[in-house]
């Protein structure tokens, strides 16, 4: 069986060929569905770009990217949209109707769904999300803006979801919000691809990490293992979580490598704690 | 359509021009592309208008926006000759006049536009608004007022192939090729336009208060903006221009 999503080959660029600047070249790599993926990098190194080439608002000049089957290249964005629903980084430029309700259902509209139908379908997702269906998108907070557009997307039900730097803006609180809404999205199945600054989250969301840098993909694998490989960091100028910052530091050390080379999450540094002292007070 | 008027630097000597001699000379285009009655001289106008563009030394920009010009011209044309039904006709339901008309209104359009759109690219806007509040005494606030409403177009089209593109994404089919389903589509984008654009707006103009906008005054700026032959000839070149196009 193949993958939801496939990148063969695939090239791109703003400009003409020669310019180093906006392009990407090279990417290689397929997503299963189910999956929850994420793509870091240094500002310029990419992507958006890529995010871009998923649904087929840029269409690859090499190599193809397929998306369940059918090739971007040979599909109108409109009918991709279906199957890839993508949140931007500033929900007010999605924002198009007046009322959070119409808001909503614009997109099932464009599907072209039944009126009986999109109304039960909003009426799920506005007391999923407790928003008020009739008020103003535009007197909501930043943070419940993107909510909105979100839920806009999910209510779509598209199997892969493309978030580019969806939490942005957003304090802690909206943050988590948001991201909890992808974990549960991505347990009932939906495909998620995240780009993210935020480390943390990323290593708390994402099982598997592709990394990027100047137009090109310089890792791709599980997320605990990526963060580890300092020189992928180095290259991709990004710090990883503090958690593994911090056991990779304490490995340094040739007195504690063993017991603390290895744990990436508070939880996973507090039982190894637990044990060790537990272990000599038995002793 | 984004960044096809903006400033292109140069050291051409149409870069070098006085502003305000490159402000008389395109304006002085536009009027004797209006008082001009000679297809021959409209047309050498529109050739001469076109050729600061090369004299400039911004080939690309020349050619879309005459590309983009023509496309609008053949629009208007058809319409023209379409609706305009006096003189005799030439073939089936066209007429003499209306070719005659038609040919006029769209070789002024062109005439008067290239000129304006070259200004734009060929004169840093600062260089502009200061020679305007130096020299002819402008009031800065509405120098300023027209230079930043310059700036913003190239920034609102941007946002609006962003927000265009955005709910491409939520599947609006924008590649439709029907213009009138396309228009029909786009209007609601203007409530997001707005939205942004009225916030960046807000944010300009707090910036400019916090440099102390206010304390501005006509002599304020660094550069001196200083008449030369050169530009004493351009001004005689485009009043010679604009004898021309009475007179024939
Ligand atoms: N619309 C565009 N036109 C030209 N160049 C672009 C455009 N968008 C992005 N680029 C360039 O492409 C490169 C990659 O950009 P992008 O994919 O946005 O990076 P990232 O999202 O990783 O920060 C950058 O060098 C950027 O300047
Ligand atoms: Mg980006």
């Amino acid at each position: 069986m193949s993958a939801l999503l496939e990148f063969d080959g695939v090239c791109f660029s703003y400009g003409r060929k020669s310019d180093e600047a906006g392009f990407v070249c090279d990417l290689n790599f397929s997503i299963d569905k189910g999956e929850y993926v994420a793509i870091i990098g240094g500002n310029g190194a990419g992507k958006t770009t890529t995010s871009k080439l998923i649904n087929g608002l840029l269409k690859p000049s090499e190599g193809r990217v397929t998306v369940d089957g059918l090739t971007t290249t040979d599909h109108a964005v409109s009918k991709l949209a279906k199957k890839v629903g993508m949140l931007f980084q500033d929900p007010d430029r999605q924002i198009c109707k007046n009322t959070v309700r119409e808001e909503l259902a614009f997109g099932l509209e464009i599907r072209g769904l039944a009126a009986d139908e999109i109304k039960s379908r909003v009426d799920e997702v506005v007391s999923d999300f407790g928003f008020a269906p009739g008020a103003s998108p535009f007197t909501l907070s930043r943070g419940e803006r993107q909510m909105l557009a979100l839920a806009s997307v999910v209510i779509c039900d598209p199997e892969i979801l493309v978030l580019d730097e969806p939490t942005t803006g957003l304090d802690y609180r909206e943050c988590m919000h948001i991201m909890e809404r992808t974990r549960v999205l991505n347990e009932k199945g939906t495909t998620v691809i995240m780009i993210c600054h935020d480390m943390e989250v990323v290593l708390d969301f994402a099982e598997r990490i592709i990394v990027m840098a100047q137009g090109r993909i310089i890792a791709d694998g599980d997320s605990a293992g990526i963060f580890r490989d300092e020189d992928v960091m180095r290259k991709a100028s990004v710090l990883p979580p503090m958690m593994i910052d911090l056991s990779l530091r304490l490995s340094e050390r040739a007195d504690l490598k063993d017991r603390f080379g290895g744990f990436s999450s508070v939880d996973e540094l507090l039982e190894i704690l637990a044990k060790s002292t537990s272990a000599r007070a038995r002793s | 359509m984004a960044g096809l008027l903006d400033y292109s630097a140069g050291t051409t000597i149409l870069h070098r021009l006085h502003p305000l001699a490159k402000v008389f000379l395109a304006l002085g285009i536009c009027v004797a592309a209006f008082l001009c009655k000679n297809l021959i001289v409209l047309v050498c106008l529109l050739a001469f208008a076109i050729s600061l563009g090369l004299i400039g030394g911004i080939y690309r920009k020349t050619a879309k926006l005459v590309l983009g010009l023509l496309g609008i011209a053949v629009f208007l044309f058809i319409l023209q000759v379409l609706f305009i039904r006096s003189g005799t006709p030439v073939l089936l339901f066209i007429t003499d006049n209306g070719l005659m008309t038609a040919s006029f209104v769209v070789l002024r359009l062109m005439t008067a536009t290239i000129p304006l759109a070259l200004l734009l690219v060929l004169t840093q806007l600062n260089d502009l608004s200061n020679s305007l509040v130096k020299i002819l005494h402008l009031p800065y606030r509405y120098a300023f007022t027209i230079t930043t409403a310059l700036r913003f177009i190239p920034v609102f089209t941007d946002e609006m192939s962003l927000i265009m593109e955005s709910q491409t994404a939520r599947g609006v089919n924008f590649d439709t090729k029907n213009p009138v389903r396309k228009i029909r589509l786009m209007i609601p984008l203007c409530v997001p336009l707005l939205v942004t654009s009225v916030g960046r707006i807000e944010q300009a103009a707090m910036a400019a208060e916090i440099r102390g906008f206010y304390l501005r005054t006509r002599s304020s700026g660094s550069k001196d903006y200083a008449f030369r032959p050169l530009d004493a000839t351009v001004v005689a070149v485009v009043a010679a221009l604009i004898l021309v196009a009475v007179l024939l």
